[in-house]
């Protein structure tokens, strides 16, 4: 145990250092007064291409320069206080801009005064390029009409109407916009924005009161379109880490136990078959199980290093294949008095599975006393393994106290009779008992 | 009129008054997995020799959802008040593996020709009358430290968004009851054995379980906790004078606790008391830091002793246990680039230890993935290095192929005799595919050729047809 002590010491101090770097990071991010959250604490610097796919938006703007000047989010995004559906395109129409911009159409490059807002087309459209665009000229790219602004319909779900009534001011979520020029797909709000109120205190958590639900109201993670492709996406829809820690990241397959087991939470995204499809032991996932594997899953299972039993019930499946493949003796079903026979190999003498003095000495009789290399250290290192071939009455051969079976040797360790596991096995289950000791005697005791 | 005209003259008026529509949705997974491969054995002659097992499954899956009427939805995913759920699996072997497999009284579950078994199938309520949720049927339940499968009912009573009672009883889920896998049944007993000591009558004995839990912290909110109760007992088949009339096969307490701190620090604590043996037998404690954008540390600490079915005398051998100590690091290198370093320390209290560690990388790029990682372990029960190459590329909008080379050379600990085998070198190669056949039907084939140091070729296929349609 010194070993594990000193090990744990050591990594609680990589810990404490970490920690203390996450916490000081923490401590570091900005945060805008009120409601305001800041993005820079989220996973990922970029929102994730599955939720705002691409989007061209061939326009030079500058948000700051018009805030300076007085204008407010409201006044140019009007839609924005109706606007129910995260689907609505928000851009102010030109209608908007020309309270401020007298935009003549008939004059693509209409000239006004110092001081007044500019009215030429390409003062606020460019092309692909980002180049400011003009109409007519001879270059194919600058047609009639300018470039217009394609929004692909973000996979989400938003209601601004619900979220103005309530009080939340636009800067509230679009953090620093203001201050910006063009807003694009990168500047809009992410998930640790919204966690900031959808705590479940202040409003709800339901992952489906934002994001897009399948029809059994599981959140719908299969959202791959030509848009999201373009935008970057790959694959499907998987935590970022922002909510509770679980970004799908290369080792989540193998390390999942902790937030895999938090059923609620992996149900909101998966169907339930997603855990039997792996677990249910049927189809041997490359990843976990290499190439080869039955030849080197011996090592494993002495450590149980994958836990073998999330996916195999040792009595059943392992047992079943050792007896198939020859590695367990006792196919008959260990009837007393009938020797077993193994029809595979082991135990023939032509191959024996353990070493010599595993249970006896080389002129066959069973071990008096445990050795070095008897059987009785790997037994209580890892049962497991045993179970993995042998059936309970492999051990009553010897262990039970019927003197008929063989040789009585107790499986108890000193003062049994003494301990909690005594009394806790006597009163709950006695079966188990009988199965080595007669009803009756005093071995079945323990002392109170 | 007579009655019976008067019976149908109401039976004709309720079908053809108009009642409210309601628009159920019912999803069928179809997936069937054929595999052949080839599964190493000791042969009488004293060689190793290859046997052939050919093997076909096939999961039905149907969910029917939005059972509710309409009065009952409520805000966000409410709609799906009422839903049904149900996974079948029908699983056959052929070929020589099965030649020659213990039969009749012998017969072991998982070596059967063929079977058939509802893994779960259940109606569900979540949040009826905005304060229960239940589940009817048979049903798996999973948390920190506790999984198992039973067939009856569960209710969760929200006093409160953060604080909730839960209810269960039914049937303990066993490979003995028909159309029932073995999977989660408590381990340390064998249906295949015929000494009349270990009592074969008891495994086909029903097991009621009982058991109820009180929940603490609102979903999502930054604590949450659950403190469990479960009893699974079982008369005693055909007691004799002197014997018990019953015996609790499992019997546990558990607590389990979540913590989320600042959206960068996560800790989970969770541990079981084994009502059978008077101590705790699992310990978890995991902490998960975000350090910056995109990199992860994970530390585990676990405690781990064995447990048995309260039937089994392995609860009384079971002297030893294992403390686990696990780190992971993972760092995103831009959002294409993954990597990761992982470590595992096992110290076993009856002596022994071992230790191992990984690095690996992933890339991942549209449809296109490239990984690798290498693995070294050493300690209790051997040695273990090796590499393992993975890649996956469209080559059209409809199919991606993929391959895999594995390479690596083991060493068992404990030497066994003659020719069984004690290390050696093992090289595989995987190659494959996904063709999108059409709107939710994809088919998955995948072969794979091993050599090794005691054979020149292990093959082996896989082929999956998937089939999703929603009405």
């Amino acid at each position: 145990m010194k070993r594990f002590d000193r090990v744990a010491a050591a990594l609680a101090a990589a810990i404490a250092l970490a920690a203390g770097g996450a916490l000081g990071a923490a401590a570091g991010d900005k945060t805008a007064p009120g409601k305001t959250v800041s993005t820079a604490s989220s996973p990922s610097a970029h929102p994730s291409p599955l939720i705002y796919p691409a989007e061209t938006i061939p326009l030079k703007f500058d948000h700051a320069q018009h805030a300076r000047l007085g204008a407010t989010c409201e006044g140019c995004h009007v839609s924005a206080q109706t606007s129910t559906s995260a689907a609505d395109n928000l851009i102010p129409p030109e209608a908007a801009c020309r309270s401020c911009h007298k935009i003549d159409r008939a004059q693509p490059d209409k000239a006004v005064p110092n001081g007044v807002a500019a009215a030429r087309c390409d003062a606020c459209h460019a092309d692909a390029s980002g180049n400011a665009w003009m109409p007519g000229n001879a270059d194919r790219e600058r047609r009639a009409d300018p470039p217009r602004v394609v929004l692909a319909r973000p996979n989400l779900k938003f209601n601004h109407q619900l979220h103005g009534a309530r009080g939340i001011a636009c800067a509230s979520c679009h953090v620093g916009a203001a201050a910006q020029g063009l807003v694009t797909r990168a500047d809009l709000p992410m998930m640790a924005s919204c966690l900031s109120c959808h705590d479940g205190k202040q409003a709800t958590a339901r992952c489906t009161a934002c994001h897009v639900a399948e029809p059994d109201g599981r959140v719908k993670t299969k959202l791959t379109s030509a848009a999201t492709i373009a935008a970057g996406a790959i694959g499907p829809l998987v935590p970022s880490g922002t909510l509770r820690l679980d970004a799908h990241g290369p080792t989540f397959r193998r390390d999942h136990a902790v937030v895999g087991r938090e059923e609620s939470y992996c149900l909101s995204c998966h169907k339930r078959n997603d855990c039997i499809d792996c677990h249910g032991g049927v189809v041997k996932p490359p990843d976990i199980h290499p190439a080869d594997y039955v030849s080197v899953h011996a090592i494993d299972a002495r450590r149980n290093v994958p836990d073998c039993s999330t996916c195999h019930r040792a009595q059943s499946f392992c047992v079943g294949c050792h007896q198939r493949s020859g590695v367990a003796a006792d196919p008959e079903g260990g009837i007393p008095g009938r020797r077993p026979q193994n029809p595979f190999g082991t135990g023939t003498g032509l191959k024996q599975f353990h070493p010599p003095g595993w249970a006896r000495d080389p002129s066959g009789e069973v071990l008096s006393m445990p050795r070095a290399s008897s059987h009785s250290l790997a037994a209580k290192r890892n049962i497991r393994t045993c179970v993995s071939c042998h059936r309970e009455d492999s051990c009553l051969a010897c262990h039970s106290t019927d003197v008929t079976r063989g040789p009585v040797f107790s499986p108890h360790g000193p003062n049994f009779a003494a301990t909690a596991r005594c009394r806790f096995l006597s009163a709950r289950n006695r079966r188990a008992c009988l199965k080595c000791h007669t009803p009756g005697t005093a071995q079945l005791d323990c002392e109170q | 009129m007579s009655l019976p005209r008067a019976a149908l003259l109401g039976l004709l008026a309720c079908a053809l008054t108009p009642s409210p529509v309601a628009a159920y949705e019912f999803s069928v997974d179809l997936r069937t997995i054929g595999q052949g491969y080839q599964v190493r054995r000791y042969g009488a002659d004293g060689n190793n020799e290859l046997l052939s097992r050919r093997r076909l499954t096939q999961y039905i899956d149907l969910n029917v959802v939005d059972i509710a009427p309409m009065y009952l939805r409520g805000d966000y995913g409410d709609r799906n008040v009422l839903s049904f759920e149900a996974s079948l699996r029908f699983d056959t072997d052929f070929g020589g593996y099965m030649l020659g497999r213990p039969t009749g009284p012998d017969e072991i579950g998982e070596l059967k020709q063929s079977q058939l078994d509802i893994l779960y199938a259940f109606l569900g309520g979540r949040n009826v009358g905005g304060r229960v949720d239940f589940q009817l049927g048979r049903q798996l339940r999973f948390d920190l430290v506790d999984f198992f499968a039973f067939d009856g009912g569960d209710a969760v009573y929200h006093f409160t968004p953060e604080a909730a009672v839960e209810a269960f009883a039914g049937m303990e889920v066993r490979g003995e009851l028909p159309l029932s896998a073995p999977i989660y049944e408590l381990d340390g007993t064998s249906a295949g054995s015929r000494d009349p000591v270990t009592r074969p009558g008891q495994a086909k004995m029903l097991r009621p379980l009982v058991g109820a839990a009180a929940l603490a912290g609102r979903e999502g909110g930054p604590l949450s906790a659950r403190l469990a109760y479960r009893r699974v007992w079982s008369a005693t088949a055909d007691p004799l004078p002197g014997e018990p009339t019953s015996g609790v096969n499992d019997e546990k307490l558990s607590l389990v606790a979540s913590g989320y701190w600042r959206k960068r620090v996560q800790m989970v604590a969770g541990a079981r008391f084994n009502l059978l043996l008077g101590e705790f037998d699992d310990q978890q404690l995991v902490l998960r830091l975000r350090t910056a954008a995109r990199q992860w540390l994970s530390v585990e600490q676990s405690y781990l002793a064995p447990n048995f079915d309260g039937d089994s005398i392995w609860n009384v051998f079971a002297a030893g246990a294992y403390r686990d100590l696990r780190g992971v690091y993972e760092i995103g290198i831009g959002p294409e680039l993954k990597t990761y370093a992982r470590g595992f320390a096992r110290f076993f209290t009856e002596s022994g230890f071992a230790a191992g560690g990984s690095l690996g990388a992933v890339w991942r790029r549209g449809r296109g993935m490239l990984r690798g990682d290498g693995y070294w372990d050493d300690g209790t029960g051997g040695r273990k290095a090796g590499v393992d190459v993975a890649a996956r590329a469209p080559v059209h909008r409809k199919l991606e192929l993929e391959g895999r080379l594995t390479g690596y050379h083991w060493r068992s600990d404990q030497p066994v005799a003659a020719t069984a085998g004690n290390g050696g070198v093992v090289f595989g190669a995987q190659a494959g595919g996904r063709y999108r056949l059409g709107e939710g039907m994809r088919l998955h084939l995948l072969g794979e050729d091993n050599v090794s140091t005691y054979y020149l070729s292990q093959f082996r296929v896989l082929a999956v047809f998937e089939l999703e349609a929603s009405l």
